[in-house]
């Protein structure tokens, strides 16, 4: 291996390794926990085992063993040997203990039961007392945490001593409260209309935000500052950089000002008697708006700045001939400036489908989704799954499985957008070969 | 442009166009440092009460300059990190017979296209099982790495523009091409540094996604989140506080900007993201 | 140090460029490598200092084979066409960059770069850029630089192209003091015959990745091999006539008929031929008298460029001392200098 080998790959090999912790292993694990039920309840490590209510449900239901369901959550308060001998260790009267002795065998469903008949014996246990004696007496496995499969088969074999290896793993399955494989979150996807309402909403945001802003105003400005003294054209190009320069919670926080309903537009609506309100969530429409509006004004600008150093380029005496020749600003418009943004406008609508597709923050900061999820895009959806929601219960698994999708759609474009662009030509090997 | 056409009813237009925005941006600075009456638009009087927060921290909310120190923490070290492994894997890819060197090429440009953003779910639940969750080196190395594609492309274009001969003519000269690269190339392209490395430091100050799913906790808040919380929380609406601790964010967004304009609007022009 | 390529071969990919070559440059000579544009010199010259891995054959410096030595440890210095200097360093340390890689003193650095300096006369220019600097400085910091660590090969490719013509001429005059000063084996890549000529011992002559001839360059224009070779050296150039061979002599296709000195060993008649005739072999005198009209003049200053179309439309030129007796137009005839004409087979090869 010669010098510059060796050199390459220790340069590389820190970016690399970045870029497979970061990249690929994420693209991986995204679609490993697309097919898995994680959520804030069943944690993202491993979980525990409960004979909880849901886990009596599930073993009815989905095992059909109403019996068993029905004995498990039965096994409540017991008097037996070993909690007799338990109270003479506590130091509980002596008399007691023998009085109970004669009830041995009895069983109770709940502590309230329990503490009754406690309550009533001859003796009559003080308070305290009889909280002692239920506790020891106290079988029940429902609600208790087991951490291993072995832990609640003994409980539960303290129950029901005779179940068979199947009741056995049904009981497993039923009570394990951490996460498993699964393809519903695909089933899951295909049927709930939250679905196909979030993948309209992102097709109405890329494609009014695409045309309108990212390369309509785009071309607007980027035309319109050609034309301009140049101290005037810096002066728009600087302006209409402001959006992207600005972090977006500040930028966002703008546009709240402008429409909130103590904000500029409603105070400077009600000078002509138009009732004060939030502009930006007072309707779906009204929403769309201000989301093609904000995310409009940010994407603007970098079609501005490609498609003005691309218009840079065309040569000024062509410009010139074509005055002299007496063609309209329209007619110059049409045929020599048009023509030599066709690539540029490939390039920015490529790109920026892409990051409109994925993007979020802006409709996050701004209507968070809002009126009733009239803009919940996909890529926010993801995000209200998984990471953040009102209701605090976040479906990691799910939320992946709506990231698989994007992060799919991501792999195919980009794909496409590198056999666009010439990459032919940036792969020139090199002119040094020791 | 060309003196044949009159130039006034464009800017006009523009300038219609544009006054919303420069509007806001007026406002922003002026509400920081006025008072308004309810209903009104016109302020009656100055005062500097909005800014109180940078001595008193705003009830149930970390202190202002432990945020910002943070911001500054993440901001810097993401960008360093960017900066010297883009700088060294794009000279690699520009100059160096590594093997698979079109493969690497081809990765970059499609991470470069590609939306990352849409890993944070996965990425979200790596840092918690590695227990990097809300700890600012977790989300440094999250958005450095996410970044990253960028700086090498970039940093590749620029390489890709130094002549062949500097290098030829540093080996005949009996250089490694360690040494060529270090003492005759990386100085060829410190205008690339310098942008890519404020570009990266801008982006780490603006991030706001990435610290408020990965590091949202009080200890490591950054800028951003600290006052999306102070946005979003209901019973404290105060515009002009909102709006002080806005400027107080963005002026050094703005200065910075400023100041390397020319550096910086090569990589804004050349395909970020947004 | 004698330099010897020994069947070099070199690839890109599936396109041979250059197809064993076999190549010796003498010890202390200075070799042009004469070819036009695209014929392979400057990736010879890359195979020589080590930029490029050669695909077949050896390369020897003295008795030390190099062919897998890294350009580091080859010892060779090499001026671009561009000069290649590190533009961020000034003058004093462009010259001086050689010799910190190799780790020497400071002392010892400065002593041999203001040595340097001396040499190439650029004392004054040591703490400016290289953006500082004109063309012809440029080119004398890249010879500086080159030299200063005592390389066994110095490599020029193309130096003088960037030159404008007067800044040209000193250069080529420089170049060659400086070679002969240190007595250094060099190599000069150009496609320009006129600096071939004036500064090199000998010239190799380049078409296609072939060297087609290696001579001194008297020898060469002379007694050039291939038709190729005496097109490409002369200036003015060299005219040609086509036609075929008859018994004693030739026929262009026009229908003119030369007699060829008995010397030529010429083809059985009907085969094809060209005849090469330097502007200085056609004038007024001379033993194989031709009618022409007089196409064109080109004054040059001492002498006249005359094109003289013959009556089949083919063209000789001929380059004369100023006279004033003929004008754009005229029909003369003037001679041949029948001992002096080149004949080439229909293969270009000299016969
Ligand atoms: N790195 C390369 N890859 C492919 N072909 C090359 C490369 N370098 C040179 N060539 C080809 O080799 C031939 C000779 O080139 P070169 O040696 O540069 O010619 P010149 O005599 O003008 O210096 C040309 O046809 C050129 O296109
Ligand atoms: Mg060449």
């Amino acid at each position: 291996m010669n010098s510059s080998k060796k050199l390459g790959l220790l340069l590389i090999t820190p970016a690399a390794i970045v870029v497979v912790m970061l990249f690929l292993v994420p693209v991986v694990l995204t679609a490993v926990f697309a097919f898995t039920n994680m959520s804030t309840s069943t944690g993202i490590s491993g979980g525990a085992y409960q004979i909880s209510p849901n886990a009596l449900q599930e073993l009815r239901d989905h095992y059909d063993m109403p019996s068993v369901a029905e004995r498990l959550s039965q096994s409540g308060f017991a008097v037996d040997e070993p909690g007799l001998a338990a109270l003479g260790k506590a130091g509980i009267d002596a008399d007691i203990v023998t009085e109970l002795r004669g009830h041995i065998g009895e069983t109770f469903a709940a502590r309230r039961d329990a503490e009754r008949a406690i309550r009533n014996l001859n003796h009559r246990p003080s308070l305290r007392e009889v909280k002692q004696i239920s506790d020891q007496f106290n079988r029940s496995i429902m609600n208790a945490r087991y951490d291993s499969k072995a832990a609640l088969l003994a409980a539960v074999a303290s129950v029901m001593p005779n179940l068979s290896g199947a009741e056995h793993q049904a009981i497993i399955a039923a009570s394990y409260t951490g996460w498993t494989w699964t393809t519903g979150n695909f089933r899951r996807m295909a049927s709930i209309p939250g679905t196909q309402r979030s993948l309209v909403n992102t097709m109405v945001y890329v494609a009014f935000t695409l045309t309108l802003f990212n390369i309509g105003f785009a071309m607007v400005l980027a035309i319109t500052t050609f034309y301009m003294p140049s101290r005037a054209a810096g002066f728009f190009r600087g302006v209409w950089l402001l959006p992207r320069i600005s972090p977006p919670v500040i930028y966002v926080l703008l546009w709240k000002w402008l429409a909130w309903d103590t904000g500029f537009l409603s105070v400077f609506l009600g000078r002509f008697g138009i009732h004060s309100r939030n502009w930006m969530l007072d309707s779906g429409t009204n929403a769309w708006v201000f989301v093609v509006l904000i995310n409009g004004f940010v994407g603007a600008s970098m079609g501005m700045l490609i498609f003005s150093s691309a218009l840079q380029a065309i040569p000024r005496p062509l410009l010139y001939a074509s005055e002299v020749d007496g063609a309209s600003r329209w007619q110059q418009i049409w045929h020599i400036i048009m023509p030599q943004l066709r690539w540029p406008i490939l390039f920015v609508t490529c790109y920026q489908t892409l990051s409109l597709l994925t993007s979020f923050d802006l409709i996050l900061l701004s209507t968070n989704g809002g009126p009733g999820g009239s803009t919940e895009v996909w890529a926010l959806a993801t995000y209200h799954t998984a990471l953040n929601n009102y209701a605090g219960n976040l479906e990691y698994g799910y939320g992946a499985a709506m990231a698989l999708v994007l992060v799919v759609v991501g792999v195919f474009l980009s794909l496409a957008y590198l056999r666009l662009f010439n990459y032919r030509d940036l792969v020139a090997k090199p002119l040094i070969e020791h | 442009m060309t003196s044949n056409f009159r130039a006034w009813p464009v800017v006009l237009a523009l300038s219609i166009v544009s006054a919303p925005l420069v509007l806001m941006y007026v406002y922003l600075l002026v509400d920081t440092v006025t008072s308004t009456a309810p209903g009104s638009l016109i302020p009656y009087e100055f005062t500097l009460r909005h800014w109180t927060f940078l001595w008193t921290p705003v009830p149930g909310r970390p202190d202002i300059w432990r945020v910002a120190l943070n911001t500054l923490v993440f901001a810097t070290a993401s960008s360093a990190i960017v900066l010297s492994l883009s700088s060294t894997a794009g000279y690699v890819l520009s100059r160096l017979n590594v093997p698979f060197r079109r493969f690497f090429l081809a990765g970059v440009m499609v991470l470069h296209a590609f939306p990352s953003v849409t890993l944070i779910v996965a990425i979200f639940l790596v840092l918690q099982m590695v227990g990097l969750y809300n700890s600012l080196a977790g989300v440094i190395l999250v958005k450095a790495a996410l970044d990253m594609p960028l700086g090498i492309w970039i940093m590749k274009g620029f390489y890709d523009t130094v002549p062949w001969e500097i290098e030829m003519a540093g080996i005949q000269d009996g250089a490694s091409r360690f040494t060529v690269w270090r003492r005759l190339v990386l100085p060829q392209v410190r205008p690339a540094l310098l942008a890519l490395g404020l570009f990266a430091f801008l982006s780490g100050w603006s991030e706001f996604i990435l610290p408020q799913v990965l590091a949202p906790d009080n200890r490591v808040q950054v800028l951003s989140v600290y006052l999306a919380g102070l946005i979003a929380d209901d019973n404290n609406f105060d515009m002009a506080l909102f709006k002080s601790v806005g400027v107080f964010y963005v002026v050094p967004v703005i200065l910075l900007f400023l100041f390397f304009q020319k550096h910086l609007m090569n990589i804004y022009g050349g395909g970020t993201k947004g | 140090m004698r330099i010897l390529l020994d069947g070099f071969t070199k690839s890109f990919g599936p396109m041979t460029v250059i197809d064993k070559m076999t190549l010796e440059i003498r010890d202390g000579e200075m070799l042009a490598l004469l070819g036009p544009s695209g014929c392979g010199k400057s990736t010879t010259l890359f195979a020589i200092c080590g930029i490029h891995k050669i695909s077949a054959g050896r390369i020897l410096f003295g008795d030390r084979d190099v062919t897998n030595v890294a350009s580091q440890q080859r010892n060779v210095g090499v001026v671009f066409q561009s000069y290649a200097l590190y533009p961020h360093m000034t003058v004093a340390e462009n010259i001086a960059f050689p010799l910190e890689v190799k780790k020497l003193k400071a002392a010892e650095i400065k002593r041999q770069v203001d040595q340097m300096a001396e040499l190439v006369h650029i004392e004054e220019l040591m703490k400016r850029r290289p953006a500082e600097l004109s063309g012809g400085q440029q080119q004398r910091v890249a010879l500086a630089r080159a030299l200063v660590r005592k390389p066994d090969v110095l490599l020029l490719d193309e130096p003088l192209a960037n030159l404008d013509s007067k800044l040209r001429l000193e250069m080529r005059s420089e170049i060659r003091r400086l070679q002969l000063a240190t007595g250094i084996t060099a190599i000069l890549v150009t496609h320009d015959q006129v600096e071939a000529m004036s500064m090199c011992d000998r010239i190799a002559i380049m078409n296609a990745g072939e060297i087609v001839q290696i001579a001194t360059p008297g020898e060469m224009y002379r007694n050039p091999r291939t038709e190729f070779v005496a097109g490409f050296l002369g200036n003015p150039p060299i005219a040609f006539l086509h036609g075929v061979a008859t018994s004693g002599g030739f026929a262009s296709v026009g229908g003119e008929a030369i007699a060829l000195p008995a010397s030529v060993p010429l083809p059985p008649p009907g085969s094809k031929l060209t005849l090469g005739i330097r502007p200085e072999h056609f004038g007024p005198t001379g033993n194989i008298p031709i009618r022409g009209r007089i196409s064109f003049i080109e004054t040059q200053g001492r002498e006249n460029l005359y094109d003289v179309t013959l009556p089949s439309g083919s063209m000789l030129r001929s380059i004369q001392p100023l006279r004033g007796d003929v004008a754009l137009n005229e029909e003369i005839e003037w001679s041949i200098a029948g001992d002096r004409i080149l004949v080439f087979d229909e293969h270009g090869t000299r016969l």
